[in-house]
C-alpha cells in the first residue's frame, strides 16, 4: 500500500500513499526525533475567491479573506474547541492560510494516535453558525490591525498590488474589515463543500512515527467518514494583467524610521508543469542568489557605498498561477536602490555570465541549506509541495539541485528577466512626506 | 560532557548522531555594565564582518559558502545580570554531502574560522579597519532606530525603560544606546576587544557527531589564555515600587500595543522555580492561558494576549495587541485572572494539560541543535543542572497551592500603552 522513496546519502525514507477517498498522506520517520509533526493542507487558499460552489451551477463571488476566516472557525465546534482537544494531550496546535494554501497542523511528543484523530476529526467536521462567525470578526479585525502597523509586510504587499493591480494575490490574506464583516456561515459552509473534500488535500507526518501503523491509523479513522464521489473544481480565473498594465512604482508614507523598498519582477513566461516546475523554481533562486546574495561583487559595491546594508533581501516565489522575484530593503538612498537595482537587471544575462565563478559557491551553499533543514521535521513537512510540484519534497529539492549546472540556468533567467515586467514599491517616513 | 579546558574556559560536547549538521557555539560571558554594553554590541557587529584573511564581507561570505553554507553569526544578549557577546557557526556533517573533496572536515574548518574571527580580525596597523570601523557603527546605528519600527518591539522597550527607570543596566537593551554608539571611537572597540579576550569566562559548546578528541584538539590550538572569573550569578534583584508606573506615547499606529510589567521574586535556583514556570503557562504564556481564554477567545478584545517569565530578573511581562477604547476593559480583565489565580481557584484539568504542554515543550528541545546549545549557557550561568527525569518530576509535582502561592507574589509595577491617540 505504502510506496518508499529511500535517500540513501541522508539516511531518509520517504512513504507515500493515497487513499481510496483521494488524500495524499506522505509519512517521513526520523530516527532518534522525540517530536511528530503533522500537517494537513487543502489546496485552497486567498487567491480563491470567485468558484463554483460544489453542487451548484453558477460560479460565485466571496468576501475576500474568506479562507483566512474558514482557517480561525474550523477550530471551534458546538460544544468545543479542537485547539482544547490537542491542549488535553500537551500538543500543541497551529493553522496558516497563505495565497493559495490553506493548512492545519500540529506537534506532539506523546499520544500520536489520538492528535492524529483530533486533526483529521476538527477538519472533517464543520461547524459554524452566525453566532460564532460573528464572534471571530473581532478577532481577525485586530490581526488585520496587527499587520496594518507592520511596514514589511505594508511593503512586501504593496510591490505585489503593484504587479497584480486587480487580481486576488494583491488582496491581503485575511481580507478587510469590511470584506470579513460580510461572511456568513453559509458562505463558510459553500467553501468548505468544495475545497475541503480529501482529494483536494494532504496529511503530511514527520518525526517520531512508524510507517504502517500511522498509515492504519489514518485508514481506520478515514473508514468511519463518507464524502462525497470527487468532482472537478471549477476555480474561475481572474482576468491576467497586461504587462503593461504593471504598476511600474508607488509611493506611501508610514510610521517608519528609515525608507523601505521593494523592487518586484513579475514573471511572463510560462512555468513548466510537475516536478519540472520545481526544477524551474530552484534554478531561478540560484539566479538571484548569484545576482545578489553576499557573495555577488554587486552586494559589495552596493553595500560600500551605502546603498543597501544588512537589511537587504530577496526572494524568489512561484504561487500556483503566479511568480515573481523581489528584492527588498531598508535604505537612506531610495532613488539610488531602485537605479542601481535596475541597472542590474537591464543589464541581467551579462552580469550573470559575470557572475559564473560563483556558481559552485551559490550552489554549495544551497546545498548546505537544505541539509540543515533536514534537522527540522517542520522544514520536511512544510516543503511538501502538495500539486504545485506534483508532491515533491525537500529530497527531490536537494536532488535536483545537486543536477543542476551552471548553462541550465541561463534559459530559464532570459525567459523570466526579458518577459518580465518591474514594479517598485516605496514605504518612505511620514516626516518626508512635506519635502 | 563538560569539560573545563583551564581557569574560565569550558567545553561543552554533546555527542549525537540525530542531526545532519555539528553546530559549534562560544559565548563571552561578563557582568553587565552599562558603559560597556554598547561597545560590546559594536565590537560583536564589526568582527562579524571581515577577518585578516578574509578582508570583506565578501570574501568572508565566500568563504561561508564554499564550506557549504556554513551558518556563521555574532549576537549579543542579556541575561540577568550578565552581558553575552555570542558566535555560533553551524556546518553540514560532510558524510552527507555527495561529494566532499577537502582534506579537512567541515567542524574542523567551522573551529578554524571562528578562530580567524576572534583572534585573527581585520587590524591593519594594529586598529580596527576606520572603513569598516565607521560603516558598521552607522548601520548598528540604523539598525537600532529600524528596531522601533516593530511596534510591539518598541512598546516591550518602553515598558522596560519605564519599568527600570534609574537602573541603566536593566533599562538598556543588549544592543546598548544610540548616544554612546555615535561616541565611540575605533580605539574604544579595540580596548573592548581586548578586554573580552582575556577576562570574559568563555564557554565553548559543540553538538553534533563529532568526539571529544576532534573538539578539544581544535579548541587546544584557540590562544585563550587562564582568566579568574568572578562568578557572580545572574540573578537581579530589586526593589517592588510602591506605585504603579504608568506610561503611554501616541505613535500612528491602527492597534493599541498594551504591556504589563509584574515583580516576581522567584529566580532559577529557588524552589519556587518550577511552580513561577507553571502559573506563568497558566496566566498567559500558553494558547491554553487564562489570558488568551478570556482577552481572546472570550471577549474578542486582542489577536495576541501572552505573557512571558524572566527567571534572571523575576519579572512576567504581558503584551496585548488591542483597540485603544478597549484599554480599560482588558486591564479588568488581566488583573482578574491574576485575583483568580491569588485566589487558587484553578481547575485541575486545565493545570494538567498546562503540565502536558509544558513537558512535550520540553521534549521537543530535544530535536533542536541549536536549542540544546542554547541551554548549556543557562547550566553555566545558574551552576543549575537539571535531568529530564528531575525536571518531569519537579513538573508533576507542581500543585494549585504551590501557583496559589507563587500569584499572591506576583505585583504589578508597570503598565505601558502605545496608541494612535483616538482618545
Amino acid at each position: 500500500m505504502l510506496t518508499q522513496q529511500a535517500y540513501d546519502r541522508l539516511g531518509e525514507t520517504v512513504y507515500r500513499t493515497t487513499l481510496a477517498n483521494g488524500l495524499q498522506v506522505v509519512l517521513v520517520p526520523k530516527a532518534g526525533f522525540h517530536k511528530t509533526f503533522a500537517i494537513m493542507t487543502t489546496d485552497y487558499g486567498s487567491i480563491d475567491n470567485h468558484f463554483v460552489p460544489r453542487g451548484q451551477q453558477a460560479a460565485v463571488r466571496f468576501p475576500d479573506g474568506i479562507a483566512h476566516f474558514l482557517e480561525h472557525k474550523l477550530f471551534e465546534k458546538k460544544d468545543h474547541d479542537a485547539f482544547d482537544l490537542f491542549g488535553k494531550y500537551g500538543a500543541s496546535s497551529n493553522a496558516f492560510t497563505s495565497f493559495t494554501q490553506t493548512s492545519y497542523l500540529f506537534a506532539t511528543t506523546s499520544q500520536l494516535h489520538a492528535n492524529l484523530d483530533i486533526l483529521l476529526d476538527f477538519v472533517q467536521d464543520p461547524y459554524f453558525t452566525p453566532e460564532t462567525v460573528n464572534k471571530e470578526k473581532g478577532i481577525i479585525g485586530q490581526e488585520i490591525q496587527m499587520y496594518d502597523d507592520d511596514p514589511g509586510w505594508q511593503s512586501y504587499f504593496g510591490m505585489i498590488g503593484n504587479l497584480y493591480p486587480k487580481e486576488p494575490l494583491s488582496i491581503d490574506i485575511a481580507g478587510t474589515v469590511a470584506s470579513i464583516d460580510q461572511i456568513t456561515a453559509d458562505d463558510l459552509y459553500a467553501a468548505y463543500r468544495t475545497f475541503y473534500h480529501p482529494s483536494n488535500m494532504s496529511l503530511v507526518l514527520v518525526g517520531q512515527l512508524d510507517p504502517a501503523e500511522t498509515l492504519d491509523w489514518i485508514t481506520a479513522n478515514q473508514a468511519k467518514k463518507t464524502f462525497a464521489p470527487a468532482s472537478p473544481l471549477q476555480r474561475i480565473a481572474s482576468p491576467v494583467t497586461a504587462p503593461d498594465q504593471v504598476v511600474a512604482q508607488t509611493t506611501r508614507y508610514l510610521a517608519v524610521t528609515r525608507p523601505k523598498v521593494s523592487l518586484g519582477i513579475r514573471g511572463y513566461d510560462a512555468v513548466p508543469a510537475g516536478r519540472a516546475g520545481l526544477r524551474y523554481n530552484v534554478a531561478l533562486s540560484l539566479v538571484f542568489d548569484l545576482l545578489f546574495n553576499d557573495t555577488s561583487d554587486n552586494y559589495l559595491r552596493l553595500y560600500d557605498a551605502n546603498v543597501i546594508d544588512d537589511s537587504f533581501g530577496y526572494d524568489f516565489l512561484v504561487q500556483r498561477g503566479a511568480h515573481f522575484g523581489q528584492l527588498a530593503g531598508d535604505t537612506d538612498h531610495p532613488e539610488l536602490f531602485v537605479s542601481e537595482l535596475q541597472a542590474i537587471l537591464a543589464d541581467v544575462m551579462p552580469q550573470l555570465q559575470a557572475a559564473q565563478p560563483q556558481f559552485e559557491l551559490v550552489k554549495r551553499e544551497a546545498i548546505g541549506r537544505l541539509i540543515g533543514a533536514v534537522n527540522s521535521v517542520e522544514a520536511i513537512a512544510n516543503q511538501y509541495s502538495g500539486p504545485l510540484f506534483a508532491g515533491s519534497t525537500l529530497f527531490d529539492e536537494l536532488t535536483i539541485l545537486e543536477d543542476l549546472q551552471f548553462a541550465d540556468l541561463l534559459p530559464l533567467a532570459q525567459a523570466f528577466f526579458t518577459q518580465g515586467r518591474q514594479t517598485v514599491a516605496t514605504i518612505l517616513p511620514e516626516g518626508l512626506r512635506n519635502r | 560532557m563538560h569539560l573545563r579546558i583551564k581557569d574560565g574556559v569550558t567545553l561543552d560536547l554533546l555527542p549525537t548522531k540525530q542531526f545532519k549538521t555539528v553546530g559549534i557555539k562560544v559565548d563571552f560571558v561578563t557582568p553587565l555594565r552599562a558603559t560597556a554594553i554598547t561597545a560590546r554590541a559594536l565590537l560583536a557587529q564589526v568582527l562579524e564582518t571581515s577577518t585578516a584573511t578574509y578582508p570583506t564581507q565578501t570574501a568572508l561570505a565566500r568563504q561561508l559558502s564554499a564550506m557549504y553554507g556554513a551558518n556563521f553569526g555574532i549576537t549579543v544578549l542579556k541575561a540577568g545580570t550578565q552581558h553575552i557577546v555570542r558566535l555560533t557557526c553551524s556546518v553540514v556533517d560532510e558524510q552527507y554531502l555527495s561529494s566532499y573533496a577537502d582534506q579537512q572536515p567541515l567542524f574542523e574548518r567551522g573551529m578554524a574560522l571562528l578562530k580567524a574571527v576572534l583572534f585573527a580580525p581585520l587590524l591593519p596597523n594594529g586598529h580596527f579597519d576606520p572603513t569598516t570601523f565607521t560603516q558598521q557603527r552607522q548601520n548598528l546605528l540604523t539598525a537600532i532606530k529600524s528596531l522601533d519600527d516593530d511596534k510591539q518591539y518598541l512598546a516591550n522597550r518602553r515598558l522596560q525603560e519605564l519599568l527600570f527607570a534609574g537602573q541603566p543596566t536593566q533599562a538598556m537593551s543588549a544592543l546598548g544606546d544610540i548616544t554612546t554608539l555615535g561616541e565611540l571611537t575605533a580605539d574604544d572597540i579595540l580596548t573592548t576587544y581586548h578586554e573580552m579576550l582575556a577576562h570574559d569566562a568563555v564557554h565553548v559548546a559543540v553538538i553534533g557527531d563529532v568526539t571529544a578528541q576532534r573538539a578539544q584538539t581544535a579548541l587546544a590550538t584557540w590562544p585563550l589564555t587562564a582568566r579568574s572569573v568572578h562568578d557572580t550569578l545572574p540573578y537581579y534583584h530589586w526593589e517592588a515600587r510602591p506605585t504603579v508606573q504608568v506610561g503611554d506615547d501616541v505613535a500612528p499606529v491602527t492597534q493599541a500595543k498594551l504591556n504589563l510589567a509584574y515583580r516576581i521574586p522567584v529566580y532559577r535556583n529557588d524552589a519556587d522555580f518550577m511552580a513561577t514556570v507553571v502559573f506563568n503557562a497558566v496566566f498567559g504564556g500558553t494558547p491554553l492561558s487564562l489570558l488568551f481564554t478570556n482577552v481572546r477567545e472570550k471577549a474578542s478584545l486582542a489577536y495576541y494576549a501572552s505573557s512571558s517569565y524572566s527567571p534572571y530578573t523575576g519579572t512576567i511581562s504581558v503584551q496585548t495587541g488591542i483597540q485603544t477604547q478597549n484599554q480599560q476593559r482588558v486591564l479588568a480583565i488581566i488583573a482578574e485572572q491574576l485575583a483568580t489565580l491569588q485566589r487558587g481557584d484553578l481547575q485541575s484539568d486545565l493545570l494538567a494539560e498546562i503540565k502536558a504542554s509544558l513537558a512535550n515543550a520540553r521534549l521537543t528541545v530535544l530535536d533542536s541543535p541549536q536549542r540544546l546549545l542554547d541551554g548549556r549557557l543557562n547550566a553555566q550561568l545558574t551552576h543549575v543542572t537539571t535531568s529530564l527525569a528531575d525536571w518531569q518530576a519537579a513538573l508533576a509535582a507542581v500543585t494549585v497551592a504551590d501557583i496559589q502561592r507563587v500569584a499572591r507574589q506576583v505585583t504589578l509595577q508597570a503598565t505601558y500603552c502605545l496608541h494612535g491617540g483616538e482618545h
